[in-house]
């Protein structure tokens, strides 16, 4: 190397090195870290977007001050991206996106069409796709992203891992990403749900440091419900027993309780470790019909009943028992989809287009009037295969 | 090997001395002798008559073990001179041959050899018309003797080290390795110094090739004073601007003993405990001694181990840098939030914050080892303060930053060469550089020009990385692991080259 390119080399690495606070470096101060974002429309049509903003030297610290451990700003702007860098006119700091949890969408936007909103979420390269969305149910969403959660410091983790917790033990919420949210809505035969977030409480009290200085805090953030679309517009809630009926029928139901009545006037629980489930179609004539499979298995919790669970006939009654208990759940899920909403939650249109390729050309189009009035079959076959510590119900009698 | 021209050395140099042979007048020889040592007051001279011809004594004060004189050389010759001899030479040749019970008697005409026998503390035996000079081995100096090893210590294993003499030194090899064919070839370096030096090796064993080179460009070096090994190192190197090293070295005889035994080449170098051993791979550096002697499951273990730590101590500080300015959705959130809090207030870059970190350490170091040892607690109590405590509570840096610059430094003392810590030094600037500039993408680019120059390195040549690159399957069993010893039994084919594909494996098969 003579001695021109040396000069030139050595000069431009000194340059680099020199040049480190360039392009896309930005260092950890400078960032505001979002983990939750709502959105939603205002009356003039405006998108209307609060961000949760971490205050980390607040959650991270061992001596806690006064001051709440997230900040929200709200702004509004024609498009969801000019809102969000609008929102540097409020904040201190840059938005830093990635770290997203939790979106939120408001009632209205819900009720208007999702899909505008979503582009945005889904093509800006710094959001990570591994938030959740979900649906506001009775307040705006400024007001939910404002209150502060006991126990967990930041409400959008608090949110986030109430979504994953009753995912795996309670089977009742499903916690939706945005991938499959888009896909679901743009495939034919198959239609979207996101979970419902419920206000419980005074909306005033919930921002405030107080709300989190009670033992029990006054107001607090819930799981609740789950919104059905149809096609990208809100078209009605189901009820927590339809919610886990849905769950029955898409097989994402890891585990939960089914409680059954018997004869002696008392409950049982059951406990169901796995649970799977498959939709088939065929073609009856010219309509089509649906049978559902659901195989799901399980351990005795509780048991109030008069039968004797230690004989295999005991064990058989709890299975028929506990067959009758899941079917109820899901024909009240198919009805609620069927008649209330219009809208097939359950990809039963997917089912056709699987088995019957041919029909399903035809079908298509008119899907959402033929959907209304499919039959469906439904067959559950449960097992119990432990019952506890012990073989019969504890009684009063010795 | 570079060829270092006359005109290019600095002016000090002493020419090369011509051949000049001795007088036949005792006067004159021992005159000229104290002449050209400068009528030292170290030179003694003793003046005898035996057989009433005058001779001389000469030898170097504190280089010479007297009692040998005294009892083998003085007292023979003086008072227990046998026979009567008629003539000088006769008396020559008596003396050489029945008289001087000494076990290294050698002669000489020339003045060259006397004065570099003299200075390495042989006596001179001159006599008066004789132009030739007896030099007996009389060596007997002062040394440290062999104590236990200080910079590469061991829990299981010898503990005893080199010292500064090359002849205790080749001894220790030797009794480590009783076999005839056990070779040490003797060489003189340096115009001023004639440092002396022993190439060791097991004939046979060593690659032929490797000794001829090894030779070779010994025999290429012409300096003035050696006074380490590091001289000898950087004149034979392979890769002169590579910050790996490509010789290795180690103040122990059994590793030492252990790299012969394997069929690589010593060098022993007078004056110098640390000895040096060619060829050098990449991989050798994270082997010690010790994983031999512990048993082969937590021998393997600790080998991987300091792989661990060498990736560690090479790139953490450059990671974090990466992940804190570049890629902070790679960051578990409950990690970047808590890091978040730290940097708060922290007035400059991370880039900035982990320079100063690390210079201070760098610093810390270097002050620890030139500190006198009274002193040495003095700075660990400055270092940890200062550094660990204060340098936070001060709010200069955060606390995550000290954690990464502590596990870094405790990782690059892992290794048990020393050596190769000194490139991941530097090295780790570079890549902090790096992610600085580009993240993380920098990184793997500076990671990609390392591995190629790694790749492109030989030591003597042997592929640096083989043999992982090339990848040689049946010496597997010695490199990332230790397998147990009666797994061990041939020897590494990357060293002795008879691994398919290899241009001395295919120019040896032609050869024979």
């Amino acid at each position: 190397m003579n001695i021109p390119t040396m000069r030139a080399v050595v000069s431009a690495m000194i340059c680099l090195a020199m040049l480190t606070g360039c392009w896309n470096s930005r260092e950890l101060d400078e960032l505001g870290i979002a983990v939750a974002t709502g959105i939603d429309k205002n009356d003039q049509g405006e998108y209307l977007i609060t961000v949760q903003v971490i205050n980390p030297s607040e959650v991270a610290t061992e001596a806690p001050t006064t001051r709440p451990p997230v900040s929200t700003y709200t702004i509004t702007g024609e498009t969801l991206f000019e809102a969000f860098r609008k929102l540097s006119i409020k904040t201190p700091r840059k938005i830093y996106l990635s770290q997203m949890r939790l979106v939120v969408i408001g009632e209205s936007l819900a009720e208007d069409g999702i899909m505008p909103a979503l582009d945005f979420l889904y093509r800006d390269h710094e959001f990570r796709p591994s938030y959740y969305i979900t649906v506001a149910k009775n307040a705006s969403v400024e007001n939910i992203l404002s209150v502060l959660t006991p126990y967990e410091k930041i409400p959008a983790n608090k949110v986030m891992n109430s979504i994953e917790n009753a995912e795996s033990h309670w089977g009742v919420t499903t916690g939706v990403h945005i991938d499959t949210l888009i896909s679901k809505i743009r495939s034919p035969g198959e239609e979207a749900v996101l979970g419902g977030l419920l206000l419980n409480g005074e909306e005033d009290v919930g921002n405030r440091m107080s709300n989190v200085e009670q033992a029990d805090a006054p107001t607090t953030l819930e799981l609740d419900e789950t919104a059905v679309f149809k096609e990208d517009r809100l078209a009605g809630w189901l009820t927590e027993k339809q919610s886990l009926g849905f769950n029955f029928i898409t097989g994402e139901v890891s585990s939960t309780i089914v409680t059954h009545p018997c004869e002696n006037g008392e409950t049982s629980s059951v406990e169901l470790l796995r649970s799977t489930s498959s939709i088939s179609a065929e073609m009856d004539g010219d309509t089509p019909s649906i049978s559902v499979l659901i195989e799901a298995e399980g351990n005795i919790g509780e048991m109030n009943c008069d039968i004797s669970i230690g004989e295999p006939e005991g064990i058989d009654q709890i299975n028929l028992a506990l067959e009758e208990e899941i079917e109820t759940i899901v024909q009240s899920a198919i009805v609620a989809a069927q008649s209330d909403f219009e809208s097939d939650i359950f990809g039963f249109g997917q089912a056709v287009h699987r088995y019957e390729k041919n029909d399903w050309k035809t079908l298509e189009s008119e899907w959402d009037e033929v959907f209304k009035d499919v039959r469906v079959q439904v067959d559950v076959k449960a097992e119990v295969r432990s019952r506890g510590n012990s073989s019969r119900q504890i009684d009063k009698k010795g | 090997m570079e060829n270092y021209s006359e005109n290019s050395r600095s002016p000090l140099t002493t020419p090369k001395e011509q051949p000049h042979p001795l007088f036949f007048s005792l006067r004159e020889n021992v005159a000229h002798i104290q002449e050209q040592l400068g009528f030292s007051s170290d030179l003694a001279v003793r003046w005898v008559m035996i057989n009433e011809t005058a001779c001389a004594f000469l030898f170097i004060d504190g280089l010479v073990d007297k009692d040998t004189i005294h009892d083998y050389i003085m007292s023979s010759l003086m008072l227990d001179m046998p026979v009567k001899a008629s003539s000088s030479d006769l008396l020559y040749d008596r003396i050489k041959t029945v008289s001087l019970p000494v076990g290294e008697l050698l002669e000489t005409d020339d003045f060259r050899p006397l004065f570099s026998s003299l200075l390495s503390g042989e006596t001179i035996l001159l006599l008066e018309n004789e132009n030739r000079a007896l030099m007996a081995n009389t060596r007997g100096w002062q040394d440290r003797g062999v104590q236990e090893t200080t910079s590469e210590g061991v829990i299981r294993g010898p503990k005893e080290s080199f010292n500064e003499t090359l002849r205790t030194n080749t001894a220790l090899l030797r009794r480590k390795i009783k076999n005839p064919k056990l070779r040490m070839d003797g060489k003189t370096i340096g115009r001023l110094s004639q440092t002396d030096i022993a190439v060791v090796y097991i004939e046979g064993l060593a690659e032929e090739q490797v000794v001829k080179e090894v030779h070779q460009r010994l025999d290429q070096i012409d300096v003035d004073s050696i006074f380490e090994s590091g001289y000898i190192e950087e004149y034979i190197q392979d890769a002169q601007y590579s910050p790996f090293p490509t010789i290795y070295y180690s103040e122990r005889p059994d590793a030492i003993a252990e790299g012969i035994a394997k069929g690589r080449i010593a060098i022993v170098i007078d004056g110098t405990p640390d000895v040096l051993l060619v060829p050098a791979l990449f991989i050798h550096f994270f082997q010690s001694s010790e994983d031999y002697y512990q048993r082969a499951d937590i021998g393997s273990l600790l080998r991987l181990l300091r792989l661990v730590c060498f990736t560690i101590a090479l790139f953490t500080p450059s990671l974090y840098i990466a992940f804190i300015t570049f890629h902070q959705e790679m960051i578990p959130p409950t990690l970047l939030v808590s890091l978040a809090a730290q940097r708060d207030g922290v007035p400059f870059p991370a880039f900035f914050e982990a320079l100063i970190m690390e210079l201070t350490f760098e610093i810390l170091r270097e002050a620890g080892v030139r500190l006198p040892k009274p002193v040495g607690s003095a700075v660990s109590i400055v270092g940890a303060l200062v550094l660990g405590q204060s340098a936070v509570q001060a709010g200069l840096v955060s606390p995550a930053m000290v954690i990464v610059v502590a596990i870094t430094a405790i990782s690059s003392f892992v290794f048990p060469s020393y050596n190769i810590a000194i490139p991941i030094r530097m090295l780790r600037f570079v890549f902090m550089t790096l992610a600085a500039t580009f993240g993380l993408y920098g990184i793997i680019l500076g990671l990609i020009a390392m591995v190629l120059h790694l790749c492109s390195l030989q030591s003597f040549g042997v592929p640096y990385m083989s043999p992982l690159a090339p990848m040689i399957p049946k010496d597997q069993k010695d490199v990332l692991l230790r397998l147990p010893h009666w797994k061990l039994f041939t020897k590494s084919a990357a060293l002795t080259k008879d691994y398919k594909g290899s241009k001395h494996g295919g120019t040896k098969e032609k050869q024979s």
